[in-house]
């Protein structure tokens, strides 16, 4: 797929949520009023996950369809190995700050409560938890969903080819399940479950697929989504209303939050319907708004945030661990709001530049070998799943 | 109720002036002290519910129970002692003020607990007390291992309606602040969760942590680096700030 055919919006939103993931992860940051979670019932995880299904049928869809299933699975589960082993990395990173905070830190007001030390008690527990995705520390909680998601998604692939709604509807039927009952995936220590549910967020992950899988249905989508469009508007804009209200309550409290004792807490374990309407209405204006051959999206502009886009996992990892980072900085040496802005422009800097860097990195590599790597796929292997 | 920006941090130049006095203070014994070393900004003062349980046995003379339901901080252990914890603390505090009835605050501090978990107590541990006022200090624990932050709305709210259909009274107690543990442990959703619950059930929460940071940041106390044998001494006295603060609370409740 030539790079000028290739739909850079995906790049663009996804690039754009990891840097809201990045900034919301910094707990009280002053810049997360102006990320989508101060404005829209939904946050940045829809996005990434959402577009990552989208991406993911897309990229592997193709090799299926040109290089058939075995192949096409094969691709998918090396995928999910390097998560996986980013998933790993990113946890070992977070054992040593909290192991050096914890026994360095000795004051009996805390100590009794502060023990973060489930894992720092039974280390040999903890870390089989964590290898088998069941040890979900802050921050280590959205890869390991999007590890199963991409361990299943072979076989989603083949359905998807075979009949789109042979995958949708048991899937949907699985999140109405799950909003019914409740159901949830356990975790440990003993008691806790999978903060992001995977048999609720499959769905929103599945759905992008079925849009993104190759072939016949993006025009299928657009045609039927037109009627839909002030519909979907709408929504956005009541969504809009209501969580600006609550962000402006939670600042000003005279200001009346909309709806707040009737709908908060809005379930994001679960996936609740409340962020998921609102998010696919907005996934359909904004692809009606921000048309692919939008010029704003090739401009210089765009740029850092299409490069964030296309090299995802690793900018993912990045913010995760600069906002742990950030965090640190704020809260050990000073958190005026100049500081914060700084740390946030600082951090986002830094994953700009890291995904301008690794975007030259594989484009040296993929021209060192011409031969060996059809030009096609070459072009489209660019695209992060 | 604020839940979202930290005062302190948002007034912090327009304190400077007060705080330098404050600084000059040592924390003293007593909250009764004519300038209290305690003080926090008036915004930390700020109570908008009422306790007409409360308030209608203390006009009537009658006597009082309270209990106070909470993790490690409420059991007092640090200071040594459940008399030097601040529930202990506040009763006699109460009890100067409010001489015409008996007051007695009930410690039914049990560490390291999760909010569901002392929900669970509630049967055996609280209502049994027929208790006019609760007051339920949680969050550090939820926050620690990372419960979801809606599952722990959700207790909140199943607890405070509990207490409500006994006719009882309610204030939430936010987390303990200090800077080492800010930086490993994500509090603030949780305390955004928290005074939000608050917020949505016309029930006081009384913010801790931002006291004890304002504490922190104009060196009223020093919550990291301590030497072994003030540690326990530097407890009691922030628990006994603690209680009187919330015995201000308490009073303007009733107003």
């Amino acid at each position: 797929m030539p790079a000028s055919s290739r739909d850079l919006r995906l790049d663009f939103f996804r690039g754009l949520a990891l840097i809201f993931i990045f900034v919301d992860h910094i707990p009280e940051n002053v810049l997360s009023y102006f990320t989508i979670q101060a404005i829209q019932l939904f946050d940045a995880a829809e996005v990434f996950i959402f577009i990552s299904g989208y991406t993911a049928a897309l990229v592997y869809g193709q090799t299926l369809l040109a290089q058939g299933s075995l192949y096409a699975t094969a691709r998918v589960l090396a995928r999910a190995w390097q998560l996986y082993i980013a998933h790993i990395f990113l946890f070992v990173m977070f054992i040593a700050e909290v192991s050096y905070t914890v026994t360095t830190f000795n004051n009996p007001m805390y100590n009794d409560e502060m023990r973060v030390g489930d894992f720092l008690d039974e280390p040999h527990v903890a870390i089989v938890k964590a290898l088998l995705l069941q040890f979900q520390p802050t921050f280590l909680d959205i890869l390991p969903l999007y590890i199963l998601l991409l361990a299943i998604f072979p076989a989603v692939l083949l359905g998807l080819r075979w009949r789109p709604l042979i995958v949708l509807i048991p899937s949907f039927l699985v999140y109405l399940v799950v909003q019914d009952t409740n159901l949830s995936v356990p975790a440990y220590p003993e008691g806790h479950v999978w903060y992001f549910n995977p048999l609720a967020w499959q769905f929103l992950f599945i759905a992008g697929a079925a849009l993104g899988f190759p072939g016949r249905h993006s025009e299928q989508w657009s045609r039927w989504s037109r009627p839909l469009l002030p519909l979907a508007a709408f929504a956005v804009a009541v969504s809009f209303v209501i969580k600006l209200s609550w962000t402006l309550h939670g600042i000003w409290d005279p200001l009346p939050g909309v709806l707040l004792k009737e709908l908060w807490p809005v379930n994001k374990n679960n996936l609740s319907a409340i962020r998921l309407i609102p998010f696919f209405a907005a996934v359909a204006v904004a692809a009606a708004v921000v048309r692919a051959d939008a010029v704003i999206l090739r401009s210089r502009v765009a740029k850092p945030l299409v490069l964030c886009g296309q090299q995802s996992l690793e900018i993912f990892c990045l913010g995760i661990l600069l906002s742990a980072l950030g965090h640190f900085v704020l809260s050990e040496y000073d958190s005026a709001i100049g500081i914060q802005i700084l740390v946030n422009l600082a951090g986002i800097l830094v994953m700009c530049l890291t995904a301008r860097m690794l975007d030259w990195y594989k484009t040296m590599g993929r021209m060192q070998v011409p031969r060996s790597t059809p030009a096609q796929f070459g072009r489209g292997n660019r695209i992060d799943t | 109720m604020r839940w979202c920006f930290s005062p302190g941090r948002l007034v912090h130049p327009a304190l400077l002036a007060a705080s330098l006095v404050m600084a000059e203070i040592a924390p003293s014994s007593s909250i009764f002290a004519g300038r209290l070393p305690c003080d926090v900004p008036e915004e930390l003062m700020q109570v908008d519910d009422k306790m007409p349980h409360l308030a209608e046995r203390l006009s009537a003379g009658q006597p009082v129970k309270i209990v106070a339901i909470g993790g490690a901080s409420t059991t007092g252990l640090a200071a040594g002692s459940s008399d030097l914890a601040y529930p202990h603390r506040l009763q006699e505090i109460l009890t100067r003020w409010y001489p015409s009835s008996s007051v007695a605050v009930v410690n039914r501090g049990v560490p390291r607990q999760t909010a569901r978990q002392m929900l669970e107590r509630f049967p055996t541990d609280v209502i049994p007390e027929d208790p006019v006022l609760v007051i339920w200090e949680t969050g550090t624990t939820d926050a620690v291992r990372g419960v979801g932050v809606d599952d722990f709305a959700a207790v909140l709210q199943a607890g405070i309606d509990e207490l409500k259909t006994h006719g009882t009274d309610v204030m939430l107690v936010d987390m303990q602040f200090s800077h080492s543990t800010t930086a490993v442990i994500d509090f603030e959703q949780y305390l955004n969760a928290l005074h939000r619950v608050g917020d949505v059930n016309d029930v006081n929460v009384f913010p801790r942590f931002e006291m004890m940071r304002y504490w922190s940041e104009q060196n009223v106390f020093n919550f990291d680096g301590v030497a072994k044998d003030e540690r326990a001494s530097l407890a009691a006295r922030v628990y006994e700030c603690i209680a009187g603060k919330l015995a201000e609370t308490i009073r303007l409740a009733l107003r």
